[in-house]
């Protein structure tokens, strides 16, 4: 699984790549993390604000930090397939 | 040397305790629910490229005001409103309007300078942030036509929920409650007095640390001043770990927390007196307010689930943490310098309302760069060393919105000669505001002000586009 985290490296887009690896850690899932920090491949993707996350290629969240369990509802059926 | 100390010392005594608190520590935690609890998506979703060009720069205003709080968000949101949403004229409208029309410095400006500065501040940003952005549009229209849209990015995603616009309104009506300076708020109702024979010493001896001076515009320090300096001491101490941990959840400290900050607000807003006796306690309709505000918060919040509630916590602490240090620096420093500055200078330069004097405080806008809201206490400076507010609105445009730092990201997003073009326009219409602000101030009637105004935008775009038209005709 490839999980991108969009953000200019503010303590929010931190914040989001943090607690989206423990939650990855604590479901046991092997993920590849990226923290995209260019501008130009952020706005690649359909988001106007960051931190955005990104799994497998599919915007899951942009402008937020979502809740554990929003991310473990994201995280557990892309890894099941 | 230790005058300059001294200085920097009193003037952040006066400043914590006169004017952060009432309006700053309200304004950070509606920043924090600003950023935590309002969707970007409805604002964002009328940016783009298809939403009616009115739609477009108004909506751009309010992303300016509402979501761009964190200067994480402006970067990638202006790139995004130019490159995929409605285009350049509203990215720069967003751009501009962003750090004038923030709560933060909103609130801030209204207590430190008073509220017709805040008020002029806001209107002329609006009024130029869409002017200046209109007439970008209008320069670059021929390279701006075609862009690859991705209406993704604009989805529809839904309103602000209600109980956010409700909190907001609450949080919004404890600052205007806490600074608003109208009678019924400030009448007396009940007066206790606490007997403490020593409060007159005390009194004497914070007035030898910390002298008044009113040819300077140095503020004294008053016993309650104190009181509050202590409460923010620890409100902060609580605060480390009581909402800097809020991450792992809520604990014991977090409540303490807010309760310290309720209760700090409430104190800060009885009127004090200082006799031979002891010290008089006022209970104004201020106080009351303010505390009936604060328990009306406890039931708006219970509306929130924990983690929206938790991530509002963390937002504002983030504030505090990334503003707070700063501005005390600043305020330090501008105590220090205050001390050598000759009011003959600022008198010389910008004593009056002339076309020199916005120039210069616009010059000095662009060449210093100042963190977030230490604009204000240096426009606070100027004013009480005599500057005319005409030009103190020229500085107050000009500083926020251009540094060396901006335009360099800025040309970096939509290329040189438009960064360019924009800081050209900014220093016009700073200067332009600081003369209209000056007009008015000096007594010039509102409809001659306004149809100056209208004719030199209407003449600055009818040669604009007379220059597009003779640009066409010979290719």
């Amino acid at each position: 699984m490839l999980i991108k985290i969009l953000g200019s490296g503010c303590p929010k887009c931190n914040r989001l790549e943090q607690q989206t690896r423990e939650v990855a850690l604590e479901l046991g899932i092997d993920a590849t993390f990226e923290h995209v920090k260019d501008l130009d491949r952020i706005l690649a993707y359909p988001v106007m604000t960051t931190p955005a996350l990104v799994i497998d290629e599919d915007v899951k969240v942009a402008g937020r930090i979502p809740s554990r369990e929003e991310l473990r509802g994201w995280l557990v059926p892309q890894a099941s397939r | 040397m230790i005058a300059a100390v001294q200085g920097g010392l009193a003037s952040l005594a006066s400043y914590l305790a006169a004017h952060v608190l009432l309006c700053l520590v309200p304004a950070f935690f509606i920043a924090g629910a600003l950023s935590a609890l309002v969707p970007q998506q409805a604002v964002v979703r009328f940016l783009g490229p298809e939403a009616p060009r009115w739609l477009s720069y108004t909506a751009a205003a309010g992303a300016g005001s509402l979501l761009a709080v964190c200067s994480c968000t402006i970067q990638p949101l202006f790139a995004g409103i130019y490159r995929k949403g409605a285009g350049l004229g509203p990215a720069v409208t967003f751009l501009f309007f962003a750090p004038a029309a923030n709560i933060l410095a909103l609130s801030y400006t209204g207590v430190a300078l008073g509220a017709q500065f805040a008020i002029a501040r806001i209107v002329l940003a609006l009024a130029f942030g869409i002017g200046i952005g209109l007439i970008m549009a209008v320069l670059f229209r021929p390279d701006d036509a075609a862009q690859p849209a991705d209406s993704r990015a604009f989805a529809p995603g839904g309103g602000i929920p209600g109980r956010t616009l409700a909190f907001l309104a609450a949080l919004v009506a404890l600052l205007i409650a806490g600074t608003l300076k109208v009678d019924f708020l400030n009448a007396g109702l009940l007066r206790l007095e606490i007997p403490w024979p020593g409060a007159a010493a005390a009194q004497a001896a914070l007035d030898r640390w910390v002298p008044a001076d009113a040819a300077t515009g140095a503020e004294g320090l008053r016993l309650q001043g104190a009181a509050l300096i202590l409460l923010l001491a620890m409100i902060g101490a609580f605060a480390w770990r009581g909402i800097g941990k809020i991450e792992d959840g809520f604990n014991s400290l977090t409540p303490a927390t807010l309760f310290l900050a309720a209760l700090t607000l409430v104190f800060a807003a009885l009127g004090t007196d200082v006799s031979s006796r002891g010290l008089g306690l006022t209970v104004t309709g201020r106080s009351i307010a303010v505390l009936a505000l604060c328990l009306l918060l406890v039931p708006l919040a219970r509306r929130f689930e924990a983690w929206d509630r938790q991530q509002w916590l963390w937002e504002t602490w983030r504030f505090v943490q990334l503003i707070f240090p700063l501005l005390v620096v600043g305020v330090f420093l501008v105590g220090v310098a205050r001390v050598f500055i000759r009011p003959e200078w600022i008198h010389t330069v910008a004593g009056a309302n002339t076309v020199l004097a916005n120039l210069a405080a616009v010059v000095f806008g662009v060449f210093m760069y100042f963190p977030t809201l230490v604009e204000v206490p240096i426009a606070r400076m100027f004013l009480s060393l005599g500057m005319h507010p005409g030009p103190l609105i020229a500085y107050l445009m000009a500083d926020p919105e251009l540094s060396l730092q901006s335009i360099l990201i800025t040309a970096a997003i939509i290329g040189k000669l438009r960064a360019w073009t924009y800081v050209g326009l900014v220093a016009l219409f700073s200067t332009l505001s600081g003369l209209v602000y000056g007009a008015w101030v000096d007594g010039a009637s509102l409809p001659v002000l306004g149809t100056a105004v209208v004719g030199f935008v209407a003449l600055l775009v009818g040669a604009l586009n007379l220059l597009e038209h003779n640009r066409k005709v010979p290719a």
